[in-house]
């Protein structure tokens, strides 16, 4: 039977994830050679840094979501909003927006010398914790706004019908209909939300005000490349995968949310806000329109201010090579393997095994519970005594970018392929179809999905920060990587520029993810 | 389509193969603003090449505590024939990694009042930490550390574990508060923008106008009277006294072309490279009778406190923990 190879295949792929989380298991492990102390645990610095972490990621996720509401309830209520559907397009550029290009534009319109500065005030200053909250705002408002827009979109019509009917005032239209709707969605994006800040890289990395506001990722980051410090990097790595994976797992045990999902906006039979709520929707979504586009429109001025001298000794085509080729491998891997691992959960389903369904899903997605900078470390305490970095550096970063995206692709692909299962496996097998053949039909039948996931991926493969500055060493550069090293100089005008341009290709790759999905 | 991502893909396989050189290379590691094109390294490059036949690199870190760091990761396998810019704070620690050799220069030639004797690390310019901060916005200057630290300027200095500057601040508030130390950088910590990785990133965030006083060198203020021709930067004299730093080079055990890395060491200390570097990485020079711009005489004069290197290899590690635990709060 032909499609026994694909099974075996299947689990060649699982096996191969799970063994390069074994692998890095056994580089943390290598703790116990090098006299891990549980000094850690007592050091105050490290306390602080946990508690810093926590304090910055319960806010950041606080803010996000209340922040969203008035905005999603404002997209909800007003159907024919003014470049509504571009709104929407911004908000999944904005989510999926390599950080350090929203750290460029913040520091360009709030840092030092920035266009708003003048007007906050003496004591203002963008680094330390209300630059982090700020950015983290910018960069998850935009996915709960999606999120909740989405869920009250699911409000079904009749209900709406009987509000009408029972003559529902504003108060108990909330709390009837849209608290129930929301309920749920509020502690899941809140929740994923926190975990997404606690594990931030590049924004804590660039805007955080130095020991005083350092996250526990980027204390690992410092105590491996700063103090060479490799117990105390491995202990660390610990800790955030303890803390991170209960809190990942908190989010599974609330299901999943719906964020990329396109507008499928009926008609509806929506109560017609009085003219000062419909004031208020609109302020509050041309206000969201402005704060979202600002750091972005930021970046532009400078680029006017770029002369002849200072472009031509920008190195940016290695670097955007770089990047580029290293999202497309990652990429492609992460789909290809997707794809495979998804074989035998596939089968699995079909044979009503719901057990070795949910242990094998469990596994292609188990790194979702491990932060990549835990990943990280692991394979590069190990490969420092048995590779040549040098050479190896880059295989690495493709390895754990991949590993890391297998479960966003495999999320992708899941829904439409268990659909495929249901129309046509039965047809499929009554035809005696050979793999090839099989394949050619599966393909088109899921070639929207792939260009998705495949798409998804290379925006967050290339917007990678944390995995680069483990294994990446002064020789080459990332396009990330480069404009941190611009904005930390802070030569605003060469990081504006590499942003912008990083941005535009950001902004054609989400251009292409709204096609696809609608 | 799929043709699009071959092109990209080849780009990137041929950029990164290795171009054959038919001179011999000889490898240095660095701190980043002396490679800048404004810094020491393309000058003592051109000079160096003249002479040595070989072609000359350098790769460069963030600050002079990084190049330690990354020399403890590569071990035997560093690229590197020569290291330069660590200073006398982390020279046990450097020697430590057993993986530097004897420079082998004649130490008459250094001046004297230098006292130097290694036989494994070579000096190539010195001055002293020092706060700058901008005359024409402040008028009147702190006087001393302790003033500093109990004002509320905003200040910018460097992360102590990655930049030699900032290891010397951390030496500094050893020496002037002892005991006292940690609950002085809290104090400091009120007041400080931000801690960065480099001197460079440091003192360009300065120049933008993101605070008061900016952890450099008794000798900044000569770059921006000659390069600049400004004349509002100033170093504060603190009448405590100051942390001096000697930058170093050395040569290391792994390095394939030994004979031309101590070729390059002996030019480091030669009247042509000793002229270069004063006005390009704004030190002062470690051998006598070098003329400098007259500017250099208005510079602060400070009187040197401090450890010895061995006193700072032993503490270095508490005394970080003791700067992160308390400027953390």
């Amino acid at each position: 039977m032909a499609q026994r190879s694909v099974q075996i295949i299947g689990y060649l792929a699982l096996s191969f994830l799970v063994l390069i989380t074994a692998w890095a298991f056994y580089g943390l492990g290598s703790v116990a050679e090098r006299r891990l102390s549980w000094s850690v645990l007592v050091d105050a610095y490290i306390h602080q840094i946990l508690l810093f972490s926590l304090k910055q990621a319960a806010l950041s996720a606080t803010l996000a979501v209340l922040l969203a509401l008035p905005v999603a309830r404002a997209l909800y209520y007003l159907p024919n909003l003014v470049g509504k559907r571009s709104f929407l397009a911004l908000c999944l550029l904005c989510f999926v927006l390599p950080s350090l290009i929203l750290v460029t534009g913040l520091v360009a319109l709030l840092g030092g010398s920035g266009w708003l500065t003048p007007y906050l005030g003496e004591s203002w200053s963008l680094y330390g914790l209300q630059g982090i909250l700020l950015a983290h705002c910018f960069l998850n408002l935009p996915f709960a706004i999606r999120a909740f827009y989405l869920q009250l979109q699911a409000l079904p019509a009749s209900s709406w019908l009987l509000a009408r009917q029972l003559k529902f005032n504003t108060w108990q239209q909330c709390y009837l209909l849209e608290w129930p709707q929301l309920r749920g969605r509020l502690l899941t994006v809140w929740v994923f939300i926190f975990v997404l800040c606690f594990n931030s890289f590049a924004v804590i990395l660039s805007l955080g005000g130095g020991p005083q506001a350092t996250t526990l990722e980027v204390a690992i980051y410092q105590a491996l490349k700063y103090d060479f410090n490799i117990p105390e990097a491995l202990s660390l790595a610990w800790l955030q995968l303890l803390i991170a994976g209960s809190f990942y797992l908190l989010i599974t045990r609330f299901g999943s949310s719906g964020w990329l999902s396109a507008d499928t906006a009926k008609p509806q039979f929506l109560p017609k806000p009085k003219p000062v709520q419909a004031g208020l929707h609109r302020l509050s979504y041309y206000l969201a329109w402005i704060v979202l586009i600002a750091p972005l429109l930021a970046l532009i001025p400078s680029l006017l201010q770029i002369n002849a001298e200072r472009l031509s000794k920008l190195t940016l085509l290695k670097p955007l090579l770089t990047s580029l080729g290293l999202g497309l491998i990652a990429a492609c891997l992460a789909v290809l393997f997707a794809l495979l691992v998804l074989s035998p959960i596939r089968q699995a389903r079909q044979q009503h095994q719901w057990r070795r369904q949910w242990l094998l899903e469990g596994l292609a997605n188990h790194h979702l519970l491990m932060p990549a900078m835990v990943l990280s470390v692991g394979l590069y305490v190990w490969s420092l005594k048995h590779l040549d970095l040098e050479t190896w550096g880059g295989v690495f970063v493709i390895l754990v970018n991949t590993l890391v995206l297998v479960p966003f692709a495999t999320q992708q692909l899941k829904p439409r392929l268990f659909q495929f299962d249901d129309q046509y496996q039965r047809l499929t097998q009554q035809l005696k179809l050979n793999t090839l053949a099989y394949w050619r039909i599966l393909m088109p039948w899921l070639a929207r999905d792939l260009q998705a996931a495949f798409v998804l991926c290379l925006l967050l493969a290339m917007g990678d920060v944390a995995i680069f500055s483990i294994f990446a060493n002064d020789d080459w550069m990332s396009l990330p990587w480069l404009i941190y090293s611009y904005a930390g100089s802070y030569r605003i005008i060469e990081a504006s520029l590499v942003s912008f341009l990083f941005l535009l290709v950001c902004a054609c790759l989400v251009f292409w993810l709204e096609k696809i999905k609608t | 389509m799929k043709k699009s991502y071959l092109l990209p893909l080849l780009t990137l396989l041929s950029l990164s193969s290795v171009q054959a050189a038919d001179k011999p290379v000889i490898t240095v590691y660095t701190y980043d603003s002396l490679v800048a094109e404004w810094g020491s390294g393309p000058k003592l490059e051109a000079a160096f090449e003249k002479t040595c036949g070989c072609d000359l690199r350098f790769v460069a870190a963030e600050d002079g505590v990084s190049i330690l760091n990354r020399l403890k990761v590569e071990g035997d396998k560093a690229k590197a024939d020569v290291i330069l810019g660590i200073d006398n704070g982390l020279m046990e620690e450097a020697r430590a990694t057993k993986l530097i050799a004897e420079h082998g220069q004649v130490l008459e030639k250094l001046s004297a009042s230098l006292k130097w004797e290694d036989k494994d690390f070579l000096p190539y310019d010195y001055g002293y930490f020092a706060f700058i901060y901008d005359s024409s916005k402040i008028a009147k200057p702190v006087s001393s550390l302790k003033e500093l630290v109990e004002s509320d300027a905003k200040l910018i200095y460097q992360d102590p574990r990655t930049s030699t500057p900032g290891q010397g601040l951390m030496l500094w508030m050893k020496a002037v508060y002892g005991e006292q130390t940690a609950s002085a950088w809290q104090q400091l910590a009120k007041h400080t923008v931000t801690v960065t990785k480099g001197w460079w990133e440091a003192y360009s965030m300065f120049l933008e106008g993101g605070a008061d006083y900016v952890l450099s060198y008794n000798t900044s203020p000569a770059y921006h009277m000659i390069s600049d021709k400004k004349e509002q930067y100033k170093a504060v004299l603190f009448s405590e006294g100051h942390v001096a730093q000697v930058e170093l080079a050395a040569l290391l055990k792994s390095s394939q072309h030994p004979e031309l890395g101590k070729q390059f060491l002996s030019f480091l200390i030669s009247p042509e490279a000793q002229g270069i570097i004063p006005v390009t990485n704004w030190m002062l020079p470690v051998v006598d009778g070098i003329e400098l711009p007259p500017v250099f005489s208005q510079l602060i004069q400070p009187q040197r406190i401090g450890f010895t290197a061995t006193e700072i290899a032993e503490q270095r590690a508490d005394w970080i923990k003791e700067w992160r635990s308390a400027a953390s709060k």
